[in-house]
């Protein structure tokens, strides 16, 4: 099963990094008070250290909660895709040290742990660092995803010193060593063949405004599906997978997607469908081909028509 | 200075009065085309990014033109989030603040319904005050906000701007290009989101956006039409830092091409933003139907750009 971006082949640590991961190594030891609460009750106010918990850094300025709608007040313009993925509430708290480095801290709780996994697999660049945080995390260069259980959690540094990067391990460690929920990755990410495979390019999805994201479908119908998941391959190519529950719903989507692509502008339907796959160009000159396979609908896209064709034949 | 403006503040103030007796006015000081129309994008790069500004306004030449003297200039910069890369860099705000005043306005000011926080977490009032500029926030209170027809509106028929923006002869629209996770790119068509009242903005979106496939093309469609009521004289861009990933509110994938983009064809300007980071200009909604509606145009190629290194 490919993994939740815990350990992939993503870059090698800086030295400075090298440096944060001890630090941050020696501070999950010492931190082993529980928190009260049941696992699986949590709330996320449950999970912020409090002062003294991260030697060296203080809680700055108030804390800022929101849930459900008023996520549209903290995310102005971006709450829409938390929401796609069902989102529960959102703390927000900043640390700051002694040399005004700043961390912004923000605990979000999902409504399942699949959700979280998948803001977290679209918030990743796949491009950072992997650091042992949660049940998978990524490091970029001024900032930090990872997500366990239900919840994902982001750090924010203002800049790319060390000092900062310091800061938003130590206070990510505080937080992962409180937080006891466990998930595994969802089953569907198992749906995209390993060989080949990039780990850090995955992304789970819950609906059309993340697929969107990653490849235009505008406004094509038929993208109704219960969860997805893409992949990047070394060869070039990109699969997803997108799976509507049963083949009767796959067979509707698959007909209202297929009609549209056909009437749209920017598909060029090229040739006839080939052993059940159909392929199209899009307005990138690149090829899309669309299979099925039980529930789920396969499209493979490369700017090479064998290489789409090949990706998806693997995957079913 | 800060001002915060709520409903009772507003109707003391002469912009107040003046939308109670002249509705008729709608927007059209700051809706009247500037008059040097330059028809190319104007791009400044360097690493001074206030310097930046400045030279690709000197191409599209000078700030005289789109500011007379003696006028009133409403500023609007995105302070969205604090996050690297999701607001406009203080320095170019400061840039074009001097430009406004060197060339004889005598007010400039930024008008937001976002919070004072925002504001202060972005350094971006601190730049406002220390060039004694404006800094005007208002209530989200919608009676501080005036109806405007959309002409040709198809999704949008009727915007609610901030009724302070008729209070300026000048609108200069100061957007940081980036990602945005509802649409893909947000650039200066979309900037104007932040004169719209939030509860007209809500409706951008449909009551069953997660599943309707035509959400996204009905917030694009929205926006279009809110520029069809609303235009700039000027559009000076932040594309010196930003995010391509996680927008509009970061943290997400910075890119760092230096550059500051200015000019009066928001498409042209918003298509060239989007090429700079591999997007095509065609693929993006609201940069496709602005065309299309003719707000502007795409696909000038190297004859409609002009860079300049500083």
């Amino acid at each position: 099963m490919p993994n939740g971006g815990g350990s992939n082949g993503m870059g090698k640590p800086r030295m400075g990094t090298v440096r944060s991961l001890a630090l941050l190594l020696g501070l999950a030891a010492v931190i082993t008070w529980a928190a009260p609460a049941r696992v699986g009750q949590e709330t996320p106010d449950a999970f912020l250290p409090a002062d003294g918990a991260v030697p060296g850094w203080l809680r700055d300025g108030e804390l800022q909660r929101y849930a459900g709608e008023e996520l549209y007040a903290y995310i102005d313009g971006g709450a829409e895709i938390y929401q796609e993925y069902g989102f529960r509430r959102v703390v927000v708290q900043d640390y700051k040290n002694a040399a005004e480095k700043s961390v912004s801290l923000e605990i979000f709780e999902m409504e399942t742990p699949a959700a979280a996994y998948g803001i977290f697999t679209f918030k990743r660049s796949g491009k950072g660092t992997s650091v042992p945080l949660g049940s998978g995390a990524e490091l970029e260069d001024y900032y930090l995803n990872f997500w366990k259980g239900r919840f994902l959690v982001t750090l924010t540094g203002f800049d790319e010193k060390a000092g900062t990067i310091d800061g938003i391990l130590a206070v990510g460690g505080a937080v992962d060593a409180k937080i006891r929920d466990r998930a595994e990755v969802p089953e569907l990410a198992s749906a995209l063949p390993r060989k080949g495979l990039r780990p850090g390019s995955i992304k789970y999805l819950k609906g059309p405004l993340g697929l969107n994201n990653i490849y235009p479908f505008y406004t094509a119908r038929g993208l109704d599906f219960a969860a997805a998941v893409k992949g990047d391959y070394e060869n070039g190519s990109m699969l997803i997978v997108m799976d509507y529950g049963t083949a009767q719903v796959r067979a509707k989507a698959w007909a209202e997607l297929g009609a549209y692509l056909e009437g749209s502008d920017r598909f060029k339907r090229s040739g006839a469908s080939v052993g059940g796959v159909a392929l199209f160009q899009d307005g990138r000159s690149r090829f899309a081909a669309f299979a099925s396979s039980g529930s789920r609908l396969l499209v493979g896209i490369s700017p090479d028509p064998s290489a789409s064709i090949a990706i998806v034949g693997q995957s079913r | 200075m800060i001002r915060t403006i709520g409903r009772r503040d507003f109707f003391k103030t002469s912009a107040g009065a003046g939308l109670t007796l002249a509705m008729g006015r709608v927007l059209s000081a700051v809706g009247r085309p500037a008059k040097a129309q330059a028809a190319f994008v104007a791009v400044g790069i360097g690493d001074d990014y206030g310097q930046a500004a400045v030279k690709a306004v000197e191409l599209l030449g000078g700030i005289k033109p789109f500011v007379p003297k003696g006028a009133k200039v409403a500023l609007l910069p995105n302070v969205q989030s604090r996050h690297p890369g999701s607001f406009t860099k203080p320095e170019i705000l400061r840039a074009v603040i001097r430009l406004c005043k060197k060339a004889g306005a005598v007010e400039v000011n930024c008008l937001s319904w976002q919070t004072a926080k925002q504001w202060e977490d972005t350094g971006l009032k601190a730049v406002i005050d220390a060039e004694g500029a404006g800094l005007k926030i208002f209530d989200k209170d919608e009676s501080l906000f005036k109806p405007v027809l959309v002409p040709g509106g198809i999704a949008l028929k009727e915007a609610r701007v901030l009724a302070a923006l008729d209070d300026h002869d000048v609108l200069i629209n100061m957007p940081i290009t980036k990602d945005h996770a509802g649409n893909k790119f947000t650039g200066s068509m979309k900037n104007l989101m932040g004169l719209n009242s939030p509860g007209s903005n809500r409706a951008f979106h449909r009551p069953n956006w997660k599943t309707d496939p035509g959400d996204v093309a009905h917030l694009d469609q929205s926006i279009v039409d809110l520029n069809k009521a609303v235009r700039p004289a000027l559009n000076i861009v932040d594309a010196t830092e930003f995010i391509t990933t996680n927008g509009p509110f970061g943290p997400g994938e910075l890119i760092k091409p230096r550059k500051v983009v200015a000019g009066t064809d928001r498409v042209a300007v918003d298509a060239y933003c989007a090429s700079l980071w591999g997007l095509k200009p065609e693929d993006i909604i609201q940069i496709k139907r602005g065309a299309e509606q003719g707000l502007g145009r795409i696909g000038q190629g190297k004859a409609g750009v002009r860079e300049a290194r500083i």
